[in-house]
């Protein structure tokens, strides 16, 4: 190679960044590397003002499959740097996957550039840093991090023999990631990072005909928390007790919605616990459109209701820190049905609660349950439906939270408290506000796929939910 | 408010159509010639080593094929209210074929050393894989030592262009409007992406190609509009296109020109009443930026093959075209006016380029002919499926060219190419379409969901009006459309011709992991006999 290859550049770069490139085992940037990352870009800014960095550092191993057979393995990584540059109140920013000493050089540059035609904020002034203190989730996981590309096709041929003995067609997706984030900023005090694992696999089974179809998937931090062979079997199942569906009318129907078909719902109301400083401020901006504006405090929910954060559960952990270093913390959203948290930023803390401390919204939550099983709700059940999932949402109203969208992958009828047949899917369109005021039982919570942020949800049954029209996928 | 083509423009594809930063280090005069970064540009020597060592490590470590790409990917935009922003990424890939298996292995590094890694793990990975149950991949065939290099073409590359001059040609329309229009306030922004990328493998070919996307947006707000009134809009005039600076700075006075059209536009839905929809059918008139959402949201998604065959079914879903081999040429999708085709050749075109991800040249093709389905989206691998297909009717296999990805940090995958609803006879306007509506429907702004088969449908934006001899009387709180894709098609009577055919930007989310991909589409007003029209607020 002659001398303008990137390799040659980097024989100039700092020991430890050498040390990284040398390393091929390396996954991803360790908080060392990072901050001497960070270190260097300082170096090169010019003008005074602060410099602040974020950097996302991952490996991610994957492998997909379709029609009984891997598709496609693959290993990928990046680093994924932000800089940022703020000169007597006005930023500028730029993001590069370029970490060599040149490329930072560059990239510093370019920030202040634009700095300079960011519009300056003269009411801006910076508090001092916080002396925050941050939790630290369980988020890492040792086998998760190692695990082989070996591990990942065996478990995936675990999964489709079932589905290929039985002549059915298996479609799915298994991965690991593990990574490191950073977040270095004068403002914050001090040099955050967290290193963190995730795993998902997720499979929808079909019949060759295409009668049928079912899924199943589960994501954790830890691989070794997710059972390929159960969902496995669970997808199978699914699919072969949903072929040849049958038309039924869309209208009211009590429904049971299994935790996945849940959090399609609940996770749109999770969404928008946010937002309390424009809820009490605002008259007429976007914000009082929410639906949760000005309704703290008051019941919006069944008693039996209670939606939490809490990053120290096990199976709810999340990078304890923002971008811009405000922690996360545990926080009730609704409690026992009552409205009882939105989210705030710091600068409303201090402003208006005379308080340091934000509430971040980080969209993990635990809905609590009850004590039903499903089939205890299908025994309960007249005439019903089974749902196992929701797919295609849309939002209609934001205000009320009315969507529109469709069953996918498993619907039944129940008619006198069992199973009775599969039938075709419907569209519906409905609030999940009206569902959480329409609960009949709720079943033990448990954990969803959900790959970017993680969710545990209870099977429930409500009435009266509106199916609008029939629709022939499946 | 429901987001419009427009908004998109500006906030959705260019900001994720990936990275992209200038070449701020060496295009734009940031740092000065001699500069400590030397990134080579992609059409030089350095660039063809890297690439040829990736695919000597992968052949040698027993690759049956294997490919590689480079991608250096700059993006940036620019708002007199928010500033610039720039963003820049190199990735490179490598995916190896063992056995029918395939690996690939991506990382930022553009070293000697990491080629070589990212080599042999692609053949590792897909080592892994073949030992278990045989799998068979018939790559259709590719004209081997493809060699060359291709642009976009353009006449000023806009990374080239001082940002103090794009921020000031942009900061004139709210100039203009303060000073012309009276409590009207204008912001306009543009954004622009260019990918450089290389291609090599085993088959011998190495090419490079440097891609760029640019687009402009103009938005009205008119605070004082009146109480309950719709107080914004925004101009769909220059959408991203592959395209220099030139199609922005040349269309200055009709981007102004834009401000009172949409403030008259807006002065007339004021004049309409608002009523409840009047729920029923009603024959319908679509714009053509509501077609080319047709288009994209049915017929170009079902023809994917690799999605037809059930390839995204724990993604997205998968096809009401799932038996390609047996629909092939037979199966009516719409009426006999329908013609669509694909095109990686038009000029402007997201999609258009020399070479597809995998070395392919694409041509154009014919997936619905007057109504017919003909054809299927293809990659090499997915040529290779339709086989039987092809030979039954007397055609031999070939990729049309479809693989594409965000970056090299994905695998290239089936994407639609830039998609074209052929133009009916004669010249038909898209009043001409609305004068012949005795008591119907208009729809702007047609927003569209779809089940994960794209067998029904239903709207999710764009004002409805009600249309009485041939005029709009009245708008419809909370109408929707409400249809099963072929019977829509089907019903289709009348296309507006040439002079009506617009060019719209879109955008695909597909695989696991997803990843994005642009292309356009183009499409003519059409009439369609009548259609359920609902109110989608209404519950069961």
């Amino acid at each position: 190679m002659s001398g303008r290859t990137r390799n040659s550049l980097r024989t100039a770069t700092p020991p430890w960044l050498a040390a990284l490139f040398g390393a091929p085992d390396k996954k991803f940037l360790s908080q060392a590397d990072c901050e001497a990352l960070v270190a260097q870009a300082e170096q090169y800014a010019q003008g005074g003002g602060e410099t602040r960095c974020t950097v996302t550092s991952w490996w991610s191993g994957e492998l997909r499959w379709a029609r009984n057979r891997a598709s496609l393995a693959s290993d990928r990584r990046n680093d994924e740097l932000g800089v940022g540059r703020r000169i007597q109140g006005a930023e500028g920013g730029v993001r590069t996957n370029q970490i060599d000493a040149a490329s930072l050089q560059g990239a510093v540059q370019a920030a202040e550039r634009n700095a300079h035609y960011g519009e300056t904020n003269p009411d801006d002034h910076r508090e001092p840093p916080p002396r925050f203190d941050y939790l630290t989730p369980a988020i890492w996981s040792d086998p998760t991090f190692a695990q082989p590309a070996g591990e990942r096709a065996r478990a995936a041929q675990a999964i489709i023999a079932p589905a290929e003995q039985a002549g059915m067609l298996s479609f799915g997706f298994l991965a690991v990631q593990a990574a490191g984030h950073a977040v270095i900023d004068p403002a914050v005090g001090r040099p955050l990072y967290a290193p963190y694992t995730a795993a998902q696999c997720s499979l929808t089974v079909r019949d060759p005909e295409g009668t049928g179809s079912g899924w199943a998937g589960a994501s954790s931090c830890d691989w070794t928390r997710i059972d390929p062979a159960a969902l496995a079997r669970r997808a199978l199942e699914k699919c072969l007790a949903s072929r040849h569906p049958v038309t039924i009318e869309p209208g009211r129907y009590t429904v049971i919605l299994e935790p996945q078909a849940v959090h399609a719902l609940v996770r749109p109301v999770v969404g928008d616990f946010y937002g309390r400083l424009d809820a009490e401020r605002s008259t007429d901006g976007p914000f009082h459109l929410r639906p949760f504006y000005s309704k703290l405090g008051l019941q919006v929910a069944d008693s039996r209701v209670t939606i939490a954060q809490d990053p120290l559960d096990p199976d709810l952990g999340v990078i304890p820190f923002t971008d811009d270093g405000q922690p996360v913390r545990p926080v009730t959203w609704i409690d026992r049905g009552m409205l009882t948290h939105l989210a705030y930023w710091r600068n409303y803390a201090l402003e208006w609660l005379h308080d340091n401390d934000p509430i971040v919204n980080r969209w993990g939550y635990r809905m609590a349950g009850g004590s039903a099983t499903v089939e205890d709700m299908i025994r309960s059940t007249q005439r019903g439906l089974l749902v196992t999932r929701f797919s295609n949402l849309d939002m209609l109203d934001p205000q009320s939270l009315l969507m529109t969208g469709v069953t996918r992958d498993g619907l039944w009828l129940i008619e006198h408290g069992t199973i009775s047949k599969a039938v075709k899917n419907l569209r519906f369109t409905e609030s999940p506000l009206f569902v959480l005021n329409s609960i009949e039982m709720l079943g033990p919570p448990e954990r969803v796929f959900s790959p970017d942020s993680p969710a545990i949800v209870p099977p429930l049954k409500a009435h009266d939910f509106s199916f609008t029209s029939t629709i022939d996928a499946i | 408010m429901t987001q419009t083509r427009r908004t998109f423009v500006i906030t959705g594809t260019v900001a994720a159509v990936a990275a992209a930063a200038p070449p701020w280090l060496r295009r734009t005069g940031v740092l000065e010639p001699g500069s400590p970064r030397e990134v080579p540009r992609i059409t030089e020597p350095d660039v063809r080593a890297l690439a040829l060592r990736a695919v000597d490590a992968a052949r040698s470590a027993g690759a049956a094929y294997a490919d590689v790409r480079l991608t250096h990917t700059y993006d940036r935009k620019i708002s007199p209210r928010e500033g610039v922003r720039d963003v820049e990424e190199m990735t490179v890939g490598v995916r190896a074929l063992v056995k029918g298996y395939w690996g690939f292995a991506a990382s930022p590094a553009w070293t000697a050393d990491e080629m070589v890694r990212l080599g042999h793990e692609a053949v590792d990975l897909a080592k892994v894989n073949a030992s278990g149950q045989p799998r068979v991949v018939d790559l259709a065939p590719v004209s081997a030592h493809d060699a060359g290099h291709w642009e976009t073409p353009l006449r000023i590359d806009p990374f080239s262009v001082p940002v103090d001059e794009i921020l000031d040609f942009h900061q004139a329309f709210t100039v203009y409007a303060r000073e012309n229009f009276p409590g009207v306030r204008a912001l306009s922004e543009c954004g622009f992406t260019r990918q450089e990328k290389a291609f090599a493998s085993t088959a011998g070919a190495f090419v490079t190609q440097a891609l760029t996307k640019i687009g402009a947006g103009l938005g009205i707000f008119v605070p004082n509009a009146p109480a309950g009134e719709i107080n914004n809009t925004g101009s769909d005039l220059l959408p991203l296109a592959a395209r220099g600076w030139e199609y922005v700075r040349d269309n200055e006075g009709a981007l102004r020109a834009e401000i009172p059209r949409l403030i008259a536009q807006l002065e007339a839905d004021w004049r309409l009443p608002w009523r409840p929809v009047d729920v029923g059918r009603y024959d319908l008139v679509l714009d053509a930026a509501g077609m080319a959402e047709l288009v994209d949201a049915t017929l170009g998604t079902a023809t994917e093959l690799d999605r037809a065959l059930g390839y995204e079914a724990n993604a997205d879903g998968t096809s009401y075209l799932d038996d390609p081999v047996a629909m092939l040429g037979t199966l009516r999708v719409a009426s006999p006016l329908v013609t669509l085709t694909g095109t990686r050749s038009t000029p402007g075109g997201l999609a258009t380029v020399q070479w597809d991800d995998e070395g392919v040249r694409p041509d154009d093709f014919t997936l619905v002919k007057d109504g017919v389905l003909t054809d299927y989206q293809t990659t090499r691998e997915a040529a290779g499926w339709l086989q039987e297909a092809y030979a039954k009717r007397g055609l031999t296999p070939r990729s049309h060219g479809c693989a594409n990805a965000q970056s090299a940090l994905y695998a290239s995958l089936l994407f639609p190419p830039n998609l074209r609803l052929e133009p009916g006879q004669p010249d038909v306007s898209l009043e001409d379409l609305l004068a012949g509506l005795d008591r119907g429907v208009y729809v702007r702004g047609l927003g569209l969901g779809l089940d994960f088969q794209q067998r029904s449908g239903w709207s999710r934006g764009g004002l409805f009006y009600e249309v009485k001899g041939g005029k709009r009387v009245a708008r419809w709180q909370h109408a929707g459309l409400l249809f099963r894709t072929t019977e829509l098609w089907k019903a289709l009577t009348a296309l507006g011709g040439p002079g009506s055919f617009r060019w719209a930007p879109a955008q695909r989310a597909k695989g696991e992991p997803a990843q994005q991909a642009a292309y356009s589409v183009g499409a003519v007003p059409a009439r369609f006999k009548p259609q359920t029209i609902i109110d989608s607020w209404r519950k069961a």
